[in-house]
């Protein structure tokens, strides 16, 4: 702390996406989400530090930050591995054996269904329906989706992860 | 005014608000109205998510919750139906999946919403074989309150009371699902000067203060109606008594003067009741200026004895009446009386001051400041500088805030005095100077009347009785008059009674006699308002 | 891999081409053109009066009619009013919207302004869900190129009329498909639906008048600017017209989206179109509407896919998703999916829909185990019950409808395993 003035810790440039969001909202916090994804494409996760600062950009109370945070699934505050590698664990692909194809990756990455790479390269666990179904079984990695998978080809995706 | 029907009975309520909210404007719910409900609270925003309130209105295939269904003329209600009893059922079966079975160790036990609606409309065996869900179970959310996750019911009433009251937002509900449990953020505790209020709204026991913590079964208190002295707002309280103790202060709904809310402060104003600091035996200083304790005719004798001296060589202009905005209008009536009937006119009363808010807290932390004022005691600044020139040469002191604070730095100028004579609850440094020290009473141990900030005269009745000697002031002065031979003073004093004679010959307080205000006050009359 | 729809019609027939998503591809098979016919030829109210008379129902899972949610909004207010497209696609076995934002995002645009001329809407936040990344991108461009045309800005295509689009994506939330839970997300905070009263249209994104409608349903409205009522009645039922995009998956030959019109029997989308079960396999059951929506066994494929068709088998149209599992699969199996999914993404507020889908849960994990009791399921049953009908919004109905529509069909499935204390299908897709 200096002078009594927080420590800022988002970065300025994305202080200025941060608020090129907020001009298109009628009421400030419209644009709380988006900032949360800019937040976390810099940091991973959000740390009660960068809650403290949002909280004040917003004008709402840290904790309130923390409650949007914990509430979505892509949101995060604890530190995160580099990847995040979800299978779709759904009915569409669960028909389609997208279960055993976790297994298949937990074996094969040393992990357990939802955990972390000991490199802290990859975070490999399972989200509800994509929106892939025909395509089973699917995984999302990062921003893109893998369809049509087999446990070879997922096996393979994920080892070009650096 | 539109009128509704609940239950086949008709009554006429008020425009533009909800079905629990008119049932509570006049006075129906919950007394005549049975509709449970846990998130609806007549301060609160609505919430609508405990489902438990729904009930039948004619008209709606399906269920209504009554806090979120706008009342309309020649609506129809039914809230005892076979559907709303089963959905009460069911709401009920489904809070107790995962509700501890705590009650054998929760303080709540007696005073909880989940036991009475479990009871009354729940069913009688519990079907879920699952275990239940695991968290924290003594969670220091701050310094008063103490939160158990695993009794919590996320009706949200603490979310939005600390959004919506003190405006701290120090609590919210995070994650989803059956995950949902509150917490605050770190490093920022659940700390306004109104979190204990967060544990009367919990209606259960997930919300408990720490000062009231394992300290008795609530089924042994008689809850006795109050008013809290730490301020000048009065808030309306019950107090928790037993064993002839005070165990706590909640508040008591009233929307003339705190809604249902108190602060921190005023809340454990009670412990000054039963404190180890009360004045317990009269004393009189003997004349090698030692304090020696005594019975009361005795000290009320000496005190006589002194003060007619006085009266005999120096007249009433060498005494001064200080009085306290602590004690009640009917004791501050009998020492008006008094200082009249002795012919002193030298008297006042001032209030110790701190930072009012903009919620409850009020500027002057004593009770009855405006019932001293009203009664003709004012500014003391000329009464004190009388006392310091030397010009008073003999003090009747109630309460020692106003000598306290004016002597503070000089407690020499006090012993030019020849007689203090003090009458006070509480041991306080003027002790020191005092010569005749007469134990009086609180508010919660006299019946009788206080008048608030806004000029509400406010009742109070005794709740616990001291164990020692004391007497309220307006007794001590009436046994002092009597012994000074005064006209009108017999040394019989009735609460009652001094109080209808208060508001008699007082024009202020016509119709504010202790018998006469009710529950929640009445205010002072006003010039040229009829009585 | 995406693919385009097997069977096209009128909503997805240019989706093959690639440069029918960029905006000079767009307007060389006719596009804008019914938007431009829209602004410059019609009040708001006839666009209103023939959607409404086209009979379009909203695509999102509800079914309203899309005409007369228009007319909810307020006429003559200061307030300014906004559109929400509804891009929160996360019904399982649903994915028809996210080829609709990656192949027509021009088509979804266009059918924004038509929308919004007829409602009076300044401006259209279009909320999609988190994970659509690409979809969100490409729409992205769309609107990129929309405002460097002036088909949107503040005054579109000429007319002076001013409409802006904001693209929001969301974080991964069912609940945010809500009309009101969306609302919420897009305030800013927990995707938590709201009580009605008041109803969006009065009180709406950032409590203004709002209409929220859902991809598909926008999409469809420039076809019918162009082409009249009566045309787009030529397709569908009298009661449902129109075509939609069912999109198939699970046991079957060859899954992916069918653009076909409603009310097209559920045995031919599946035993026709996608080309039925594997060889060696029969169906067991299809649920017609994705998962929120109750199965179906085998013997009432017949079934129209329209509501008024659906409603009479104790099931819904939904968003179209066709979910076909084979006569291997266990139910029970099917149900701790079900189950899980509904607890894991009910938003907490209402007791019957937050502890319920718990329990809901807890029980049938518990059968699948082999340590469940035939009173289990009689308390599945009557949880369900007290599940619907109840809560703020309709989220702990879509929780509790799928285990009834089990029950209803599949019940033999629960009671074998509670009578041998196992799952008895041992052939049955990995749990």
């Amino acid at each position: 702390m200096d002078e009594g003035r927080p420590r800022v810790v988002i970065s300025r440039s994305a202080r200025q996406r941060i608020d090129a969001e907020i001009a298109k909202y009628p009421v400030r916090r419209g644009a709380l989400l988006p900032a949360l994804h800019i937040v976390h494409e810099e940091r991973s996760h959000v740390d009660p530090e960068i809650a403290v600062e949002l909280a004040e950009i917003f004008e709402i109370h840290p904790v309130d930050v923390m409650e949007v945070v914990s509430f979505y699934n892509m949101f995060y505050s604890t530190p995160q591995a580099r990847h995040h590698a979800y299978v779709c664990t759904n009915l569409s692909c669960s028909l389609q054996g997208a279960r055993g194809l976790l297994r298949g990756l937990a074996a094969h990455l040393e992990v357990d269904e939802h955990g972390n790479t000991a490199d802290g390269r990859i975070h490999l666990g399972h989200e509800e329906c994509l929106g892939a179904c025909a395509y089973a079984p699917m995984m999302r990695v990062d921003d893109t989706y893998h369809e049509d998978l087999d446990l070879e080809s997922a096996k393979r995706i994920l080892d070009g992860l650096s | 005014m539109p009128r509704i029907t609940v239950d086949g009975n008709v009554y006429e309520v008020p425009e533009g608000r909800t079905i629990l909210q008119a049932l509570d404007d006049v006075g129906l719910l919950m007394n005549g109205v049975t509709i449970p409900h846990y998130c609806w609270h007549p301060k609160l925003s609505i919430d609508g998510s405990c489902r438990l309130c729904q009930v039948e209105v004619e008209g709606a295939p399906k269920l209504q919750i009554a806090c979120n269904t706008p009342v309309e003329e020649g609506m129809a209600i039914r809230t005892d139906t076979e559907r709303v009893r089963s959905a009460r059922e069911g709401v009920m079966e489904l809070l107790l999946v995962n509700h501890p079975l705590d009650c054998p160790i929760c303080d709540q036990a007696g005073e909880c919403k989940l036991q009475d609606y479990a009871y009354e409309f729940g069913a009688l065996q519990s079907r879920s074989r699952e275990p239940r869900r695991a968290l924290k179970k003594n969670v220091d959310l701050g310094p008063t309150i103490v939160f158990d996750q695993e009794r919590c019911i996320l009706c949200r009433r603490c979310v939005r009371f600390c959004r919506e009251i003190p405006k701290t937002g120090e609590l919210a509900v995070v994650n989803r699902g059956d995950s949902s449990v509150i917490e605050t953020f770190p490093g920022i505790p659940l700390d306004n000067d109104y979190s204990m209020n967060v544990a009367d709204i919990c209606p259960v026991g997930a919300l408990t203060t720490r000062d009231f913590r394992f300290k008795i079964r609530v089924w042994f208190l008689d809850e006795v109606p109050g008013v809290c002295t730490g301020c000048s707002r009065g808030c309306n309280v019950h107090l928790g008594v037993a064993n002839n103790r005070v165990y706590r202060y909640v508040p008591r709904r009233n929307d003339e003067v705190n809604d249902t809310w108190m602060c921190d402060v005023g809340r454990l104003t009670y412990r000054a009741i039963g404190a180890a600091d009360r004045l317990r035996i009269p004393q009189v200083r003997n004349d090698r200026g030692v304090l020696e304790d005594v019975g009361y005719r005795e000290a009320i004798a000496a005190a006589a004895a002194r003060l007619s001296r006085l009266l005999e060589s120096k007249g009433p202009g060498a005494i001064a009446g200080i009085a306290s905005p602590h004690a009640m209008n009917e004791d501050l009536f009998t020492f008006r009386r008094f200082l009249d009937a002795l012919g002193v006119e030298a008297m006042g009363a001032a209030v110790l001051q701190g930072e009012a808010d903009a919620i409850l807290i009020t500027n002057e932390r004593a009770a009855n400041g405006a019932g001293a004022r009203a009664l003709g005691f004012g500014d003391p600044a000329q009464v004190v500088a009388r006392i310091r020139d030397g010009a008073a040469d003999a003090a009747v002191v109630f309460g020692h805030d106003v000598i306290h604070r004016e002597f503070l730095g000089d407690p020499a100028a006090l012993d030019r005095l020849d007689t203090i004579v003090l009458l006070d609850s509480h041991v306080s440094p003027v002790v020191r100077s005092a010569h005749v020290i007469l134990p009086t009473r609180v508010p919660a141990e006299k019946l009788g009347t206080l008048t608030n900030c806004d000029g509400r005269v406010q009742r109070v009745e005794p709740a616990v009785e001291p164990v020692w000697e004391a007497l309220a002031e307006g007794e001590v002065i009436s046994r002092l008059g009597a012994a000074l031979g005064l006209p009108g003073f017999d040394g019989d004093w009735d609460a009652r009674r001094v109080s209808a004679a208060m508001a008699s010959s007082v024009p202020a307080f016509a119709g504010c006699d202790v018998e006469s205000v009710g529950p929640s006050g009445r205010p002072l009359r006003r010039e040229g308002e009829p009585a | 891999m995406l693919t385009v729809p097997h069977v096209t019609s009128y909503l997805t027939e240019h989706f093959a081409d690639d440069d029918f998503g960029t905006l000079p591809g767009y307007e060389r098979r006719g596009g804008y053109a019914a938007a431009r016919k829209a602004l410059t030829e019609m009040s708001p109210a006839e666009v209103i009066a023939l959607v409404k008379d086209a009979g379009l129902q909203g695509r999102g899972g509800a079914g309203f009619s899309a005409g007369l949610k228009w007319s909810f909004m307020p006429a003559g207010t200061d307030k300014p009013k906004y559109l929400v497209c509804n891009a929160d696609e996360s019904e399982p076995g649903s994915f028809k919207d996210r080829i609709l934002l990656e192949r027509g995002g021009h088509q979804l645009l266009e059918g924004i302004l038509c929308a919004a001329h007829a409602t009076g809407a300044e401006k259209t936040f279009v909320y999609v869900r988190g994970e659509y990344a690409q979809p969100a991108r490409t729409l992205s461009r769309c609107i990129d190129e929309a405002y460097e045309k002036g088909y949107l800005g503040p005054d579109v295509m000429g007319t002076g009329f001013r409409h802006d689009v904001v693209l929001q994506r969301g974080a991964g939330a069912y609940i945010c498909g809500e009309e009101t839970g969306l609302l919420e997300s897009l305030g800013g905070g927990k995707g938590q639906p709201r009580k009605k009263p008041p109803f969006p249209a009065q009180y709406g994104a950032f409590g203004m008048p709002t209409t929220v409608n859902n991809v598909e349903t926008f999409s469809h409205v420039p076809h019918i600017v162009r082409n009249g009522a009566d045309w787009f009645r030529s397709f569908g039922t009298e009661k449902s017209p129109g075509t939609t995009l069912f999109g198939v998956s699970g046991h079957v030959v060859r899954p992916g989206l069918f653009e076909l019109p409603l009310g097209t029997p559920l045995a031919e989308i599946v035993l026709e179109h996608a080309g039925g079960v594997p060889s060696g396999r029969s169906i067991k059951g299809v649920i017609p509407g994705g998962m929120s929506m109750p199965i179906l066994p085998a013997d009432q494929l017949d079934v129209p896919m329209a509501n008024e068709f659906l409603r009479e088998r104790k099931t819904m149209l939904g968003t179209g998703g066709v979910m076909v599992m084979d006569d291997r699969t266990c139910m029970v199996r099917v149900a701790c999916i079900v189950t899980w999914f509904f607890r894991d993404e009910s938003c907490g507020q209402c007791t019957q829909c937050r502890e319920g889908t718990g329990w809901l849960n807890k029980i049938v994990r518990r059968i699948e185990r082999g340590a469940g009791s035939s009173e289990d399921i009689d308390i599945l049953l009557d949880v369900a019950g007290k599940m619907e009908g109840q809560t703020i919004c309709a989220f702990a109905d879509a929780a509790a409808w799928p285990v009834q529509g089990l029950l209803r069909h599949f019940r033999d499935d629960f009671e074998r395993h509670v009578r041998e204390q196992k799952c008895p299908f041992t052939e049955s897709f990995e749990l």
